[in-house]
């Protein structure tokens, strides 16, 4: 074998490992989802059936719905409120000159890595003081505050990239700054600030912690709250609810990741992955 | 020039806003809590350090404090490795590479809380995917979650399932900026495939695989997801972390010795995000 050969079937191994070890929980996931008992590996007792869609879809107790109605209301709200003031202050720290730039950026990043529970507790108590407990507002500000240094990271790569000159030309026909980030950059930075629309979405929708100690039940719990809680009516843990519902809920984030991956890509690794 | 003042103020402040008031205050309000004894129905007094003495008592505490440190080498180091091999793949020419890329980012892109209760069912001892596949090849069965060992393995591998995409993607970033020329200049001079690997690659990308190590260790100190729904802990707070533990002090109304915990978590992330800044190239692009 020569040296193309053995790099043709490493490669062919590596895609093979990468299709197989990632999709197969996938795949067990769907097909617990459509099966009518969780046990058929040992009873043999497989069976088709759409009735835990059924159910998760229209039994009101379940609150399914809700969680799902919950979890896009408020990943969409903090995402774009994110985004938004992430680009407001990428815009400052990329065109301004002012003291203490590097300890803005770096604190923010510092920030980013702060451990969610060394938060939670104090927020429980600030958000029950205000009376916020089991509200959407007690998930979408931590949410907007703890996706902002992704915000903006993202945001800045971009936006550091897009020469000062246009800004000035912008500014001779009489702009003014917000004017020139709203119809200037914005447009020029478009596939940024996609990528960090989608990658802040799917940060809030993913987020566990904030949302188990934040909410209490159906009116503002989200989606992984409400699986990792799914109780059955009869003790047991209902597999055939909680797999259908994951596969329902995972459907929205698995069309971000497989037909944006480009975008979620570039966003992650500000810009350095080009295709 | 004024003008510009104003405005740097105006639209940075949203942001100093947001961060200050729900993650910098909260955590100074957490280091504050520490120093209370704040249980549900008791009167909160003011108790200094003793919340922190405490610490040295509580066995829970260094149980979870070693499982968390061992969990995290083990299942970073392992997601290093396969990352790299999967950068290595994803980088390669070849037909269908964008739905590849699209597949390698999917553990990473669903809510950890669905990886885990997927993983949870494989590793049910009765019905079980694993032992299903176990018995059919030995006829054997493992009580994955009951033992600790078999718990903190079934743990790392939903771990490196779920974060290996993750340290993929930023290590293909890496990848992408060797210049191809080192490795034309390899080959004339010689260097088989491994070689290149060896001697072009991995130096090329070292600064890459830190940021990454880093970061990864970071967010492994705190892992609390998967635990919460895969073993809950246990057997027995074998596999109780940090942040498990601290929660269950919250979810007991004990805010005060809660906080605590949580608060050596805080200074142990920390003083990695330093290490993580200094090392990290961040001032290229802040400049």
């Amino acid at each position: 074998m020569n040296e193309e050969q053995i790099k043709k079937l490493l490669l062919a191994v590596g895609i093979v490992f990468i299709v197989v070890f990632f999709l197969f929980p996938f795949g067990w996931m769907v097909i617990v989802s459509f099966s009518a008992s969780p046990d058929f590996l040992i009873k043999g007792n497989l069976s088709f059936t759409l009735s835990n869609y059924k159910d998760i879809l229209s039994i009101r107790s379940l609150h399914f719905l809700n969680y799902l109605k919950n979890s896009l209301i408020i990943s969409g709200i903090a995402a774009l409120s994110s985004a938004l003031i992430g680009a407001l202050a990428a815009y400052a720290i990329s065109r301004f000159k002012f003291a203490g730039k590097m300890l803005i950026v770096l604190g923010v990043l510092a920030l980013s890595m702060f451990p969610q529970i060394s938060i939670v507790g104090y927020l429980y108590k600030f958000m029950t003081r205000l009376r916020l407990i089991n509200t959407y507002s007690a998930l979408i500000f931590p949410y907007i505050a703890y996706s902002l240094p992704l915000a903006l990271w993202i945001l800045l790569s971009y936006f550091s990239r897009i020469p000062l000159e246009i800004d000035r030309a912008a500014q001779v026909d009489g702009a003014s700054r917000l004017q020139i980030l709203r119809k200037v950059i914005l447009p020029i930075a478009l596939p940024g600030f996609v990528s960090a629309v989608l990658l802040l979405f799917m940060f809030s929708f993913n987020e566990f912690l904030f949302a188990l100690m934040l909410t209490t039940d159906f009116r503002a719990r989200t989606v992984p709250v409400g699986i990792a809680l799914f109780q059955g009516l009869h003790g047991e843990i209902p597999w055939g609810y909680i797999m259908s519902a994951s596969v329902v809920s995972t459907i929205p984030v698995i069309l971000i990741a497989l037909l944006a991956q480009r975008y979620i890509i570039q966003g992650l690794t500000g810009g350095a992955v080009k295709e | 020039m004024n003008k510009d003042f104003r405005d740097t103020i105006i639209f940075l402040s949203p942001l100093l806003l947001f961060v200050s008031l729900f993650m910098l205050f909260p955590v100074l309000g957490t280091f504050w809590l520490s120093l209370w004894r704040d249980v549900a129905f008791l009167p909160r007094k003011f108790v200094g350090l003793a919340n922190y003495l405490r610490l040295f008592k509580d066995t829970q505490f260094w149980q979870s404090m070693i499982f968390t440190l061992i969990f995290s080498l083990i299942s970073v180091a392992i997601e290093m490795v396969l990352g790299i091999i999967v950068a290595l793949v994803i980088n390669e020419r070849f037909h269908l590479r964008g739905a590849i890329r699209g597949i390698s980012l999917l553990p990473w892109a669903i809510p950890a809380i669905i990886g885990a209760r997927i993983w949870q069912l494989i590793y049910r001892y009765d019905y079980g995917l694993a032992n299903y596949l176990l018995g059919s090849v030995s006829g054997v069965s493992i009580n994955w979650l009951g033992t600790s060992g078999g718990a903190m393995f079934s743990l790392i591998l939903a771990d490196v399932w779920r974060t290996t995409p993750f340290v993929a993607i930023i290590i293909l970033a890496g990848l992408q900026s060797v210049p191809e020329e080192l490795y034309k200049q390899a080959r004339v001079d010689g260097a088989n495939l491994f070689q290149r690997f060896v001697k072009v690659t991995l130096p090329s990308i070292k600064p890459v695989v830190i940021v990454a190590l880093l970061f990864r260790t970071i967010d492994a100190l705190r892992v609390f997801d998967i635990i919460y729904v895969i073993t809950g802990g246990g057997p027995g707070g074998a596999t109780t972390s940090l942040s498990l533990h601290s929660y269950k002090y919250f979810l007991l109304g004990d805010f005060g010795y809660g906080s605590t915990i949580s608060f050596v978590l805080f200074i142990i992330a920390f003083a990695l995000a330093l290490l993580y800044i200094r090392l990290g190239r961040f001032r290229e692009i802040a400049l």
